[in-house]
C-alpha cells in the first residue's frame, strides 16, 4: 500500500489509477469487484473468462480520472467476441492507458459513496451518503472527522435522509451494516495514517445481495487537489 | 493553557479610553461596570481628565496607584499595542481589548493584529478580543460589556463569536427570567480562542451548560478534544453560522475566522457531543432546559392534556422527534381512573377532557411521573388557565357582576395557587429525577419563563408552545443518550 502511492507521488501522479486506488482501499477493508489489469486482447478475453460473464472493460490510468465521459467504459460484456471487440475499441481511442481493466459486471439495486476530504480546519474526514448519478443532486450524506469509532460509523450510516433502503428493499435483503462500518473506518484511517492522499472517492459501491462493493474508487493525491474535481470535495 | 479565573473575577477594573460621551465606548462600558454594581474598584484612564463620571481619572495605567486585574480597552487600535506594554509593566495579565480596526478590517488591522498576538504570546497575557464586545460574570456583579443588561444568576455560560447574536440572547434572558453565569464576546480571537474559553467553563464550578454561537473555528483538532471532554460533563449547546453557502460567505466577511464547511463542522458537533440549535431562540431555549431540568433517562413521555388536539399535536411532534408515548400501564391507569372523569382518554396522551382542576393536573402529573413506564412529562393547558378564569370574571365586573375588589383578592388567591402548583412541580422533579415539561395555556407576553425556587437545584421552565417543549426534551433524550454510549465505549475500552 505504502509502496503504490510512494511510487505515484515520485512520479508525480495527480491521481492513482482506478487499479491502483482499488488495491488501497481493498486493503483498507473495502471490498472492491474482482478485476484485473489485461495488456493483451487474448489476456482480457482469458481474464474475462476467469472473473465470469459479464463483464466490463474500461481504460485504466492515473490520469483517467472521468473514464465515462472520455468513452472508455464498455459495461455487459456477455461474450469474448464482446471482451475482443471492446478491447479494440478502447485501444483506438488514442487515450493513454496502463491496461485495459477487466471487471467482473456487478448488478445491484441500491448504490453508496465513501468518500475522504481535508477540511482545511479538522482535517481528514470520512464521507458517508447516496451514491450514484443522483450524490450531487441529493447530497444526502453524513461526515465524521477521522479518525472514526466504529459507533461513529454506524451513526454516519442512520443519518442520512434515505436509510430506509439500508433496510429489506424490493426482494433485497438489508445492507451488511458491517461492511459499511469496516470500509468507513478504514477509510478514515488511510486520511490519517496517508498524509499523501488528499481525498478519495468509492462511488458507487454497489450493494449485490446486501453486500456493498466498490465498482469504481478514485485516489487523489495531495497538491493536486485544487486542479482535480472530486466529487468528495 | 492559562486560567481565566482573573479575566472573570477581577478586584479592580481599569477602563482605558473612558469617555462621558453617552455613545462611546469608553462611556458605555465604563456606566456599564459602575451602573452594574461591580463591588471593586474601577479606574477611569482618559488622558487630561481629573474625573469620569465623578470617579478620579488618570491619564495612563501607569498612573493608577493601586493593583488592577483587569483591562478593559475601547481606544483606537493603533494604540492598543503602547497600552499592551503599559500592562506588562504593570504585570496586569488580563486584559479585553474592546477596539476594533483589526484584522476585521483589511491589511494595516490585520498588521495590528499579528503585532497584539506576538506580543501577548510572548508575555503570556490573557487577551480577549480584539474587536470584542466585552465579558460579564453576573454573580461577581461584573458587567465589563457594550451590553446594558441585567441578569438572573444562573448556571448558563456564553461564548459567542457575534456580539450581536450574544447580546440578543442576553436581552431575551433578561426578560424571561433566565440565569447565567458568564458571557464571553471572543471577537477575532487573536490570542484566547474559543476553545480556551471552553476549556475554562467546563472547569468553572459556577458553569452547568455552555451556549456556543460559532462562525469558525481555527484549530479543528483542539477544538474537538476540547469539546469532547467537556461535553462529557456539561451539555454543550450551539448554533453554527454558515448552513446555506450564502451564509457561509457571510460568515467569512463577518470576523476573521474561516467557516469551515457546514457539513462537516456538522459531523463535528454530533461527534464530540455538541447539542445543535438552529436559532438563537433555539439556543437560549435548549440552554435553559438544560440548566434547570434534570436530563430524561429514557425517551419514554408521558403527555397530559387539557384538550384531545393538543395531545394529538404533541404525540406528533414526539414521534417525529424520536420519543415514544407508551401506553399506560395498569397501576397508572387505575390510579387515574379513579379519580378523573369517567369521559377521560384512558389512554396516552391522557386527555382531562377539559378539566382545568389543578388537583387533577397534579396528581395525574405525579401519576405518571412516579411509574417506571416512563422517563418525561409533558402537560399542556393548567398553567395559564387562572389567567383566563381572571378574564372571565374581568368581562363579569366590567358587565355589573361582582366588583373589582373582590377579583382582585380572586387573582391573588389564583396567583398562589399557581406559585404553589408551580412549587410541587419543581418537587416532583427533585423527587423522581426525572423532567416536567409546561406548556402553558395563555402566556403574558413578557411573562417570566422561569420559576424557580429557592435552596433548590432545578427550575420550572413554562413552555409557551408544546414544539418547544418537545424539542428540549429530544435535545435533553439525545445528549443523555451521547453521554450513555461515551461511558459505554470507555467501559469496552
Amino acid at each position: 500500500m505504502r509502496e503504490i502511492i510512494k511510487r505515484a507521488v515520485e512520479k508525480g501522479q495527480k491521481a492513482l489509477s482506478e487499479y491502483d486506488s482499488k488495491r488501497i482501499i481493498q486493503q483498507a477493508g473495502t471490498p472492491v469487484t474482482r478485476e484485473r489489469l489485461a495488456a493483451s486482447r487474448d489476456e482480457a478475453v482469458k481474464m474475462a473468462r476467469e472473473i465470469g460473464y459479464p463483464v466490463v472493460l474500461k481504460g485504466c490510468a492515473d490520469t483517467l480520472t472521468h473514464k465515462t465521459e472520455l468513452g472508455m467504459v464498455r459495461v455487459g460484456l456477455g461474450s469474448d467476441k464482446d471482451v475482443e471487440q471492446a478491447y479494440d475499441e478502447l485501444m483506438s481511442r488514442n487515450v493513454p492507458v496502463d491496461g485495459i481493466l477487466v471487471q467482473e459486471m456487478i448488478k445491484g439495486d441500491r448504490e453508496f459513496v465513501i468518500g475522504l476530504t481535508r477540511d482545511p480546519q479538522f482535517g481528514p474526514c470520512v464521507m458517508f451518503g447516496l451514491g450514484g448519478i443522483f450524490t450531487e443532486v441529493l447530497q444526502d450524506v453524513s461526515f465524521r472527522v477521522a479518525p472514526i469509532t466504529e459507533g461513529d460509523a454506524e451513526e454516519m450510516i442512520d443519518e442520512i435522509r434515505t436509510k430506509k433502503i439500508l433496510g429489506e428493499f424490493r426482494g433485497s435483503p438489508p445492507v451488511d451494516r458491517a461492511v459499511l462500518v469496516q470500509s468507513l473506518v478504514g477509510i478514515g484511517n488511510l486520511g490519517v495514517e496517508f498524509e499523501e492522499i488528499a481525498e478519495i472517492d468509492i462511488n458507487p459501491l454497489i450493494v449485490r445481495g446486501g453486500k456493498p462493493v466498490a465498482v469504481d474508487a478514485l485516489v487523489i493525491l495531495r497538491g493536486a487537489a485544487e486542479s482535480t474535481n472530486s466529487k468528495t470535495a | 493553557m492559562s486560567d481565566l479565573k482573573g479575566l472573570f473575577y477581577p478586584k479592580s477594573v481599569a477602563v482605558v479610553g473612558a469617555s462621558e460621551n453617552v455613545f462611546k465606548w469608553g462611556s458605555i462600558i465604563l456606566t456599564n461596570i459602575v451602573d452594574g454594581g461591580f463591588g471593586g474598584k474601577v479606574y477611569p484612564v482618559a488622558r487630561g481628565k481629573d474625573t469620569v463620571y465623578g470617579l478620579k481619572a488618570y491619564d495612563s495605567l501607569k498612573d493608577v496607584p493601586e493593583a488592577v486585574d483587569l483591562v478593559m480597552i475601547a481606544t483606537p487600535a493603533s494604540t492598543v499595542m503602547g497600552i499592551l506594554a503599559d500592562c506588562v509593566e504593570m504585570r496586569i495579565n488580563n486584559i479585553v481589548v474592546v477596539s476594533s480596526g483589526f484584522s476585521e478590517t483589511g491589511d494595516e488591522g490585520r498588521e495590528f493584529e499579528e503585532k497584539l498576538i506576538a506580543f501577548s504570546e510572548s508575555r503570556g497575557l490573557n487577551v480577549v478580543g480584539p474587536n470584542t464586545m466585552g465579558i460579564a460574570n453576573v454573580k461577581h456583579g461584573l458587567y465589563s460589556m457594550f451590553s446594558h443588561i441585567r441578569l438572573n444568576s444562573g448556571g448558563i455560560s456564553i461564548i459567542a463569536q457575534s456580539g450581536n447574536v450574544g447580546n440578543q440572547v442576553m436581552m431575551w434572558a433578561e426578560q424571561q427570567n433566565i440565569g447565567i453565569s458568564k458571557f464571553v464576546g471572543s471577537g477575532n480571537e487573536g490570542v484566547l480562542r474559543c476553545e480556551d474559553y471552553l476549556e475554562y467553563f467546563h472547569r468553572d464550578e459556577d458553569t452547568s451548560v455552555i451556549l456556543f454561537y460559532v462562525e469558525g473555528v481555527d484549530d479543528g483538532r483542539t477544538f474537538i478534544d476540547v469539546a469532547r471532554r467537556t461535553s462529557l460533563e456539561k451539555p454543550i449547546i450551539a448554533l453554527k453560522a454558515g448552513r446555506t453557502e450564502i451564509g457561509s460567505r457571510a460568515a467569512q466577511s463577518h470576523t476573521g475566522a474561516l467557516s469551515g464547511s457546514y457539513r462537516v463542522f456538522d459531523g463535528v458537533m454530533r461527534q464530540s457531543g455538541i447539542i445543535q440549535a438552529k436559532t438563537p431562540t433555539e439556543l437560549l431555549s435548549l440552554a435553559a432546559a438544560f440548566d434547570s431540568l434534570p436530563l430524561p433517562q429514557g425517551n419514554r413521555v408521558g403527555v397530559i392534556t387539557l384538550g384531545g388536539g393538543w395531545g394529538v399535536i404533541t404525540a406528533d411532534e414526539c414521534e417525529e422527534r424520536g420519543l415514544v408515548l407508551p401506553p399506560l400501564p395498569e397501576d397508572v391507569f387505575t390510579r387515574l381512573d379513579r379519580m378523573l372523569p369517567p369521559f377521560w382518554s384512558r389512554g396516552n396522551p391522557i386527555d382531562l377532557v377539559g378539566q382545568p382542576d389543578v388537583n387533577l393536573f397534579r396528581e395525574s402529573i405525579e401519576a405518571v411521573v412516579a411509574s417506571d413506564a416512563f422517563d418525561a412529562v409533558i402537560f399542556l393547558g393548567i398553567i395559564g388557565s387562572f389567567q383566563m378564569a381572571l378574564r372571565f370574571n374581568e368581562a363579569s365586573c366590567r358587565l355589573g357582576q361582582g366588583s373589582f375588589d373582590q377579583l382582585e383578592v380572586f387573582e391573588k388567591t389564583l396567583s398562589e395557587m399557581e406559585l404553589a402548583f408551580l412549587d410541587n412541580i419543581i418537587d416532583l422533579m427533585e423527587t423522581y429525577k426525572k423532567p416536567i415539561y409546561p406548556v402553558a395555556l395563555v402566556a403574558k407576553p413578557g411573562d417570566a419563563s422561569v420559576h424557580m425556587r429557592e435552596g433548590y437545584r432545578h427550575k420550572v421552565i413554562i413552555y409557551k408552545t408544546p414544539e418547544e417543549a418537545v424539542l428540549c426534551l429530544e435535545k435533553q433524550y439525545k445528549y443523555y443518550r451521547y453521554i450513555k454510549r461515551q461511558e459505554e465505549f470507555l467501559c469496552v475500552k
